[in-house]
Formats: structure tokens, sequence, C-alpha cells
């Protein structure tokens, strides 16, 4: 029986693309043509994204699944690595020529690493898409060369996850012990001869994941790390690393009923819970709108992980869609942040900014009315789904903490808008200096501009979105003789 | 027919053309006009729509697939219920735009295109007929509020803003979730996936999980309107919120939570509701006397005001379950009745406040040989409160004290002596605040009130008598109309 590999197009785009910009930084170092030539790689990378698989191998192992889902995550992945590009321009990080075009190279590689994992179907290829990321990251963790913190933030970054992907590599192994398959796919611990050991792996490898997704109680390191690096850096870690994670742990675990209590999914329920009352009991407490947004991107991973544990019609569905209106409410936040008020990171910087910069302040505010659920806006609509998923699967537990814990976001987020409403406290903080405030650049205006106008519309009118998400993952059928190494 | 959608879109649009207006040269002026001249047109439409529609059950329909993947359609329809909360909700529109110009100094034209969109928002809510699109109104018509709470509010606006949005937008996720698992336990029935109010009407009656289901109904509405433990939100909203924002608060919005208990928790769980009806009538009778006891004690009028209008929505609560036609009847006309004095009331409590600086009944006194004419309103107003035969309110708290005595004697009791505290915080407002030495004394420009004002509460004055002494009209338009009548006018398929 043959057996085909694919390699995605945005994969093979993307690999050539980041040879071509090291070979032109080798060339001539010169920032803004090496940026624009970042750009044209990943609208490359996009543009290819729905044509047939160029690059059929036969008889290979099977590394990447040619499916919807892969195309769908590759497309929110390229889409936010180039949402990430327009924001990084101009910004103060980027001043130093001598390492600016790194910074482009990096993003590239990112993006390769979110893609390699959305698609990957073979541990060594999300294995190699993961450390991809990984290492990218931490490289542009570290970016902000002139600060302390930066350093700080990296180093974090590396320890923590170097560990994940030691534990990730030893599941990987238990299941090679168990099933002697290297497929990405959760072993069935009944099918196993030894089942105690496959769910070891299978826990094992979860553990990895969570430690990337920054899922409760792996999560610690976020909060310190968006609040070390630079804007355009912290939305690449709450967004792009975790669309690209996600999209392969419901690979992972697509041949696992989920819906049968067992150790891997009760585990999976805990994190759940835990993620979405301590994310947002994180968020609340914050005075710094990094480390909020990073309280608010773990909740989110909570709101994700209910839609991921209510198999049904609605259950993949709704975290795509999830994913994309998660995904366009935070890099608006960012873009937003990036471009107004750069040097701000307390949220009390952003008092009377409705007077100041009403056009961002009301941007603002729609991204977080959008995080927050409320409608006319997409996340209201992405909330819905999830709870709709969670209701078919009688998941009414999860949903009473879901409900929970989105009550206690609407604290941190509401507070946002409200002081962006009210007028600066005089008394309060006189002493501090408010930092300056910026217009942006007119690419991250129409960046901005392009993100809202999306949030209220797909808000109102969501049923394209819904289609485009609709049925993107079948479940594959249990890996026969020749997927097996 | 594009009546009913047009009545959603119409004040929506004018707010926003009365906020571009005020774009362009910041005067009040303009804007006022934009939106009075909106109030019209929808007075207009709405008297269209009600000539054109007669008889009774279904009056209007309108229906268009929104999300056809979910069965989700923009659906609205109109019964006499709804009918009478429209213009319940346009007459309380008026002093709310009408009197903005006066303490609206700052950006009027946003203020009115913030509040013409929750006046939108909340005829959504009255109008739609299919679960998705009220969730969706139920939640929109807050946004609005929450920008004109925090623009305009008192000194602690802030946190009073944030306890409003996060007790109504929680309640609002527990009813999302109700909404859902209705919809799910339809789908595991008959196969379909729908939010259609009508074709849910069925199962939720007969489902098992239909008490759960109501429950999280009962939540958001009982918050919204508020009845007693969920009421904590309310007064310090009331009392930080400008005098149109209360106005729109205790006129209007919290009548949504009523309309809400007979639309959707009444007519779609009649069996679950009956169950929990006993213990819902004992809140609201510990409502009416501890909000009623709360009333009595306060120096602040507005709080007060507040207060007395929790107590008598707690009528409202009895009257809808006791069960009775006569009780739902009562409720009704509560409800218009207290919309229209409690906004009364504070038209003039906010003019008070207005002329004399302060609305801490401790420094006022002797204002009626200064304001004689607003004095003889304010007497009038706080009959209405303590039930005097006659008034709109007498008719509401009669029928629905007449209901709840026949289902429990103890109840009505215990309720009925709510108006003797009515009577005590009415006639004390009035003793504190009107009779007595002049406290200020010799200064002229308390007098001569607006006219505006004097319309206004004139209007609410005949209104108020003519339901007081004829109340049959208002009985029989505003009959709900069950799920299960066949919509006369239907356009199409439901």
């Amino acid at each position: 029986m043959d057996s085909f590999s694919f390699l995605p197009n945005a994969v093979l785009v993307l690999c050539a693309g980041s040879l071509v910009q090291m070979a032109a930084i080798a060339i001539r170092r010169n920032v803004a043509q090496d940026a624009v030539l970042g750009l044209v790689v990943l609208l490359a990378s996009l543009a290819v994204i729905l044509a047939p698989t160029a690059l059929v191998l036969t008889g290979t192992l099977p590394l990447f699944a040619p499916d919807a889902w892969a195309s769908y995550t590759a497309a929110l992945v390229i889409l936010s690595a180039i949402a990430i590009h327009i924001m990084s321009w101009r910004n103060s990080v980027l001043s130093d020529t001598s390492v600016g075009s790194e910074y482009y190279l990096l993003l590239t590689l990112a993006t390769l690493g979110g893609v390699v994992m959305s698609s990957a179907i073979h541990d060594v290829s999300f294995f190699i898409g993961l450390e991809i990321l990984s290492l990218a990251m931490f490289g542009l963790i570290a970016f902000r060369n002139a600060r302390i913190d930066a350093g700080e933030a990296a180093m974090k970054y590396l320890v923590l996850s170097g560990l994940s992907s030691a534990m990730l590599l030893m599941g990987f192994a238990l299941t090679f012990a168990e099933t002697g398959s290297l497929r990405f796919l959760a072993p069935v611990a009944t099918n196993a001869p030894e089942p105690l050991l496959a769910s070891m792996g299978v826990i094992l490898v979860l553990t990895g994941m969570f430690f990337k997704l920054s899922a409760v109680p792996f999560h610690l390191w976020l909060a310190d790390v968006l609040e070390g690096t630079s804007i355009p850096v912290a939305a690449l870690v709450a967004v792009l690393s975790k669309i690209g994670l996600f999209a392969a742990m419901v690979r992972y675990f697509s041949s696992i009923n989920l819906y049968v209590s067992g150790p891997q999914v009760d585990e999976i329920v805990a994190v759940a819970v835990l993620s979405m009352i301590g994310g947002n009991l994180l968020a609340v407490a914050q005075t710094n709108i990094k480390r909020m947004l990073a309280g608010s991107s773990i909740a989110h991973i909570g709101y994700l992980l209910v839609a991921f544990l209510s198999p049904g019609p609605f259950s993949f569905a709704s975290a795509a869609f999830y994913l994309a209106a998660y995904a366009i409410a935070t890099l608006g936040i960012f873009a937003i942040i990036a471009g107004v008020m750069p040097q701000g990171s307390y949220i009390s910087d952003w008092y009377g900014m409705f007077r100041r910069k009403p056009v961002a302040a009301f941007a603002m505010s729609v991204m977080l009315l959008s995080l927050a659920g409320i409608p006319p806006s997409v996340g209201f609509f992405a909330k819905f789904y999830i709870v709709a998923a969670g209701i078919s699967a009688h998941r009414v537990i999860l949903l009473l903490v879901l409900i929970a814990g989105s009550t206690i976001s609407l604290f941190y987020y509401l507070r946002l808008i409200l002081v962006m409403i009210l007028p600066r406290p005089s008394d309060s903080e006189a002493h501090r200096q408010m930092p300056p405030i910026t217009t942006p650049w007119v690419g991250n205006r129409a960046l901005i501009a392009l993100l809202a106008v999306a949030t209220i519309l797909l808000g109102v009118f969501p049923s394209r979105l819904v289609q485009s998400g609709r049925q993107l993952l079948d479940v594959p059928p249990p890996p026969g003789p020749s997927a097996s190494p | 027919m594009f009546a009913l959608p047009a009545l959603i879109a119409l004040p929506f649009l004018g707010g926003l053309a009365a906020w571009l207006v005020g774009l362009r040269n910041g005067s009040a002026r303009l804007p006022w006009l934009v939106s009075l001249l909106t109030l019209l047109l929808e007075a207009l439409l709405l008297l269209g729509v009600t000539g054109m529609t007669g008889g009774s059950g279904w009056r209007g329909h309108f229906a268009m697939p929104w999300i056809p993947l979910f069965g989700i359609d923009f659906r609205l329809d109109m019964d006499g219920l709804s009918l009478v909360m429209l213009w319940l909700n346009l007459a309380i529109a008026v002093p709310v735009l009408l009197t903005s110009s006066r303490e609206i100094k700052e950006r009027p034209g946003l203020y009115h295109f913030l509040t013409l969109a929750t006046i939108a928002g909340i005829n959504g809510v009255f109008l739609s007929t299919d679960l998705f699109l009220f969730f969706f109104f139920w939640e929109l018509m807050l946004l609005p509020m929450f920008g004109v709470l925090l623009i305009w509010g008192g000194e602690h606006r802030a946190r009073a803003t944030l306890k409003f949005f996060i007790f109504t937008q929680g309640s609002g996720l527990l009813m999302l979730l109700s909404i859902l698992a209705l919809v799910f336990v339809h789908v595991q029935e008959t196969g379909q996936l729908t939010f259609n109010y009508f074709a849910l009407a069925g199962t939720g009656a007969m489902s098992r999980a239909a008490f759960p289901i109501m429950l999280g109904f009962l939540i958001a509405f009982a918050v919204k309107l508020p009845i007693v433990p969920f009421h904590a939100w309310a007064p310090e909203v009331y009392a930080e919120a400008p005098n149109g924002g209360t106005i729109l608060l205790a006129g209007i919005l919290g009548k949504t939570g009523a309309f809400g208990l007979i639309r959707f928790v009444f007519e779609l769980f009649p069996a679950a509701s009956a169950q929990i009806a006993p213990v819902v009538m004992a809140f609201a009778v510990v409502g009416i006397l501890y909000c009623g006891w709360l009333a009595v004690a306060q120096d602040d009028m507005k709080r007060l005001v507040a207060y007395s209008s929790l107590s008598h929505l707690g009528y409202v609560v009895l009257g809808i379950f006791s069960g009775t036609r006569v009780g739902m009847e009562g409720a009704v006309v509560m409800m218009v009745a207290h919309g229209l004095s409690t906004s009364a009331i504070f038209l003039i409590t906010g003019f008070i406040e207005e002329r004399t600086g302060t609305r801490d009944m401790r420094r006022l006194g002797g204002l009626w040989p200064a304001m004689p004419q607003l004095s003889a309103f304010a007497m009038f107003f706080a009959c209405a409160l303590l039930g005097l035969p006659g008034i709109g309110d007498f008719v509401g708290e009669f029928l629905t004290l007449l209901a709840t005595w026949h289902v429990n004697h103890v109840m009505a009791f215990f309720a009925a002596a709510g108006s003797v505290l009515s009577s005590i915080y009415a006639l004390t407002w009035m003793l504190r605040v009107f009779y007595g030495p002049p406290v200020f004394a010799g200064e002229a420009p308390l007098g001569r009130p607006v006219a505006g004002v004097m319309w206004t509460l004139g209007a609410a004055t005949v209104l108020l008598l003519v339901i007081g002494f004829f109340p049959q009209p208002l009985l029989d338009l505003s009959a709900p109309a069950a799920p299960q009548q066949i919509v006369s006018l239907a356009g199409g398929a439901r």
C-alpha cells in the first residue's frame, strides 16, 4: 500500500522565503528592504494555501496532512503574522539598524513553525515545527536587547520551553514504546497492551502542550514574558503560537473520544476549569495592561478547551471560529497599543483616551467588547458558539465555570473602557509622567480599522465565517500498518 | 411588512443623525431638534402600526433568515403586550430627551445618540421572537446605557456602572445558557435546530429540564427588574445616573425584565413557573416591604424614589406570578402606570436638584410658595405613588392584590401593608420638600418652571387619570398573545 507525503505549499514558500531573506541580509543589510521582503514572503505563503499541494511524494513517511483544518489554521497563523509584521514596522525596537533585519527573518521562521505544527501528523514534524517556533520566539522576545527585562523574559521562556519540550519528547517516547508508532495521534488507552504507559505518554505530551499554551497551572511564564518583551512580539506570543499549538492539539486528540471520562480527559477538564478561573483572576488583579492581556489570553485558552471538550457537530467548528475571533480582537488591541502608546504599560496611562484619541479608543473598546463577548462583536457570537457546543455535549459544569469566568472578565475589560472614558483623576499618581501618545503609521491605522470593522461585521453577519469553519477536521481512521515508520 | 424593523431602526438612525449633526457645530439645539423629530416619526409609525393592526393575538409579523446554519432568523412579532410596551417606551423617551438640553451640557449629540440607541435596543427586546435575536438586543440595549452612565453620571459613577454591567451581563449569560439548553432539548426531540419562539414554545413546557432552564431566564429577568435578592446594583445606579438615564432605567429598562417574565418565563414554561411562583411571590412581598422601609429612611430624594420604585415593582412580580388573568392584567397596568409616575417624579426631583443644587431633603423645604405649579404636580404624583384611587397606579395595585388574594391570603395581607409604607414615604417627601418654612426664601429664580417639563408632567397626569378611570381599553389591548396562537397577518410560514 502506497503512502503519500504532502508538503504544504505554505511550508514550502516559507522555507524558501526564509532562505531568500537570509541571503538578502547577507548581501546587503537594509531594514526597510528586508521588512518588505518579509511581508512579500508572508503574503506569498498566504496566497498558496488554497492551491492544490504542489509537492506530493509517494512511498515516504506521511508528515503533513493536507486537510481543511490545516489550511484554516495555517491561514490564521499567517494572517496573524502579517498583522504582527505591520504593527512592528517603525517600532522603536527596530530602530537599531544593526539587527533590525533579523527581526523579520525570525518572524518568518516563527510563522513557519506555526504552519508546520498546524498541519503535522507525525511526531517528528510536529516537534520540528514546535522547535522552529520556540527558537524564533526566543530570539524575538530577547530582541529589545537594551532592556534588562527582555533578557529576563527570554531566559524564562527558554528554560520553561526547554522543560516542556523535554516532557513532550518523553511522552512521545512512551507512546512509541507502547504502540510502535510515531504517528502524531494519541494512542487509545483501551487498545494498548499497557494502558497505564499509554495514558502516561499522553499526559506527558499534554503537559508539554499546556506549558506552551500557558494553561493554568503551567501559565506562570506568560505574564512575565509579555511584560518584558516588545508589543508586537507579545502579540506573537499571545496569538500566533497559541493558534499553532491549539491546532496541533486538536489534531492529536482526534483519535480519542473526549466525552468518555478518562485520565487524559479529566486532566483537560481540570486544566480548562483552572484556566478559566485562574486566568481571569490573574487579569483582574493587574495594573499593567500587558499582564492583564496575559491573564485574558489564559482565560481564552480555557474557553477554547471547553469547545475542545465538547465533541459533536459544533466542537471543532466552534473552536475554529473562536480562534479567529480571539486572534482578531487580541491582535487589534496589541496593534492599538503599539500604535498609540508604545511606552505606556499601565492601565492608568489610558485615562481620557476617548478625548485624546477618540478613534483609537473606540477601536480599542470594540476589541475589548469582543473579548468580553458582548454583541454586536464577533466575540459574542464566538462565545455563543462555544456555549452551543458545550450544551450539545452536556458540559454543564464547564459552562457554568465559563459563565463565572466571563463575568469576572467583564470587570477588567470594562474597567479599561471605563478608564478610557473617564478623565484622568487629578490626585492619584500625579507624580508619574503620562507616556507620550503617538500617531500610528498609516499601515497600522489601516490594520486597526480593518480589524475593528471585521470585529463588528463578523459579529452581525457571522454566517460566512461559520460556513468556512465547519467540518474542517474529520476524525482520521485508525492508523494502518503503512502509517507506522 | 417592514413597519416592525422600522420601529427599531428609526430611533437608531435618528440618534446617529442627531450625533452627526451635533458634531458639526457643537450646539445642543440641533441634535435636540433631530431627536424630537425622530420621536415624532416614531410616534406616527407606532400610530400607524396600532391603527393598521386590529384584533387580538399576534398583530404584526416580520421574518427573514439571518444565520441559517443555526436556524436563526431576524424574526419580529408584535402582540398587544409588546404594543403597549412600545408606547410606554416612546412615552418615556420624551421626557428623557426633552429635559436633556438643560442637564447635558457636554457633548449633547452623543447623549441623544446613546439614548435613542438604548430605546432602539429596548424596542428590539419587545419585538423579537427569535431567542437569539432577543438575546442580541437584550445585551445590545445595555451598551449605550453604559456610555450614558459613565459620561454624564455622578461622582461615583465608575463603581456604579461597573456593578450594573457585571450584574446584568453575568445574569444574561445564564439566560444564554438556558436559551441554548432549550434549543438543544428541541433538537433532541424534533431534530430541528431553530431559535424560533413559536417552535420552542411547545418543547419548553414538556421538557424534563424545564425547571433549570426556566431558572436561567428567571434570574436574568429578576436582575433586570430587579426582584429583591438581585437588587444590589439598582439604588446606586439610579442615584448616580444623570436624570435622563434614571428615568430610562426606572421607567422602561426595568420593565424589560417584567416583559421577559411574561413572554418567556411564563409562556414558555407555565408548569415550571407555577412551581416556583410561591417562592418568587414571597420574594416580591419581601421586596415591597423591605424597599418601602428603606425608602422611608432616605434623605436623598433620588434614592427615595429609587427604593419606592423597587418596592412598586414587587406588585408587578406578584401580578405576573399569581398565574391568573387578573394578575397579569394588573401587572401590565402597573408597569405602565409606574413607568409614567416614576418618570414624572424623577423629572420633578431632577428639576428641584437643578434649581436648588441639592437633592438632600435635610437641606430642602418649603418649596411650595417658590414653585407652586411644580409642587402641585408633585402632590399629584405623590398621590399616585401612594395608590390613590382614580390614578393608574391604584388600578394596578388593586388588581395585583386581588389576584394575590386568590392565591395566598397572607401574602396579599403583607403586600397590602406595603401601601402603608408608600403613604409614609410619599407624604414625608411632600412634607420635607414642599411644606414647612421656606429654606430658599427670597431666591426668585426658583420659580417659573420650563414649559417642556410642565407639558410632560401634564401629559403624564392626564394619562394616569385616564388609566385610573378607564382602565378597560388598556386591559383589552395589552393581553399577551399565547405563542400557540396563529399569527393572523403572517407573511410567511412559521
